[in-house]
């Protein structure tokens, strides 16, 4: 009688156990899914982390849209720019958008052109002159 | 007899339209692009400035990065350093210009963004 119950423990135990490894192979594969946003750098003048500053900026962006909506490239723009712009100072530029061109200048490691999923992205620093006061 | 004269006269006087027919096409005038300011920071003179070297470029070039780089080199060359382009048909935009010195535009279908920063 007693040896029954404990067997009964044990794979209540076992089953619990195989119900969690479960919800967390599920956690894992939808955060996986979240992460199939395919980055393609296409042209680049800028130190690692900050490329990844700007790519996971970006992800978050655009995986915080409902799938329906449509790209908002300016809010996506801002967004960027004010990281930037507080994170590794003035002055950044952001453009966002499924077409275009471009031709800038640029300081020294502080530009990025990149597509994730279907938007192209590109981030650029200029250099800020002092005030003439 | 002058009724015959008369009939005579008539006949030569159509024929003379015939001899006119084949008239040259007339050349097909092109419209003027349809221009747009969304947004300025900038003298009138400039933003005129900007749109007609904007519409040379667009006539010179097919690819939108070669139009945007017509339009800065030729504002870094006449307001000096330091300008930036953007040309396309769909993109969004945040930056940082100098006072007085931003404008974004629509050629027809393409927007132009043009500023001075650094």
């Amino acid at each position: 009688m007693e040896e029954a119950e404990k067997e009964l423990e044990r794979r209540s135990k076992f089953l619990n156990s195989l119900i969690q490894q479960k919800k967390k192979a599920a956690i894992e594969s939808e955060h996986e899914h979240e992460s199939s946003l395919k980055v393609d750098v296409r042209a680049c003048d800028m130190p690692l982390p900050l490329q990844n500053r700007a790519f996971q900026c970006a992800r978050l962006y655009l995986e915080s849209m409902p799938p329906a909506n449509k790209l908002d490239s300016k809010r996506l723009a801002l967004a960027l720019k004010k990281e930037f712009d507080s994170s590794y100072g003035p002055a950044w530029h952001c453009i966002v958008g499924t077409s275009f061109g471009s031709y800038v200048t640029h300081s020294v490691g502080g530009f990025l052109y990149f597509s994730i999923d279907k938007v192209y992205i590109l981030l650029f620093k200029t250099a800020v002159e002092p005030l003439d006061h | 007899m002058s009724e015959e004269a008369k009939k005579n006269f008539a006949g030569a006087l159509t024929a003379r339209p015939n001899s006119d027919e084949p008239k040259p096409a007339p050349v097909p005038a092109v419209p003027p692009k349809k221009v747009i300011i969304k947004s300025a920071d900038m003298i009138p003179d400039m933003q005129k400035e900007a749109v007609d070297i904007a519409v040379a470029a667009f006539e010179k070039y097919n690819v939108e990065k070669d139009v945007a780089e017509q339009i800065k080199k030729e504002f870094d060359k006449r307001h000096g350093p330091t300008w930036h382009c953007i040309v396309g048909r769909n993109f969004g935009s945040y930056v940082t210009h100098e006072t007085n010195h931003f404008v974004y535009f629509y050629l027809d279908q393409k927007a132009v963004l043009l500023f001075k920063s650094g």
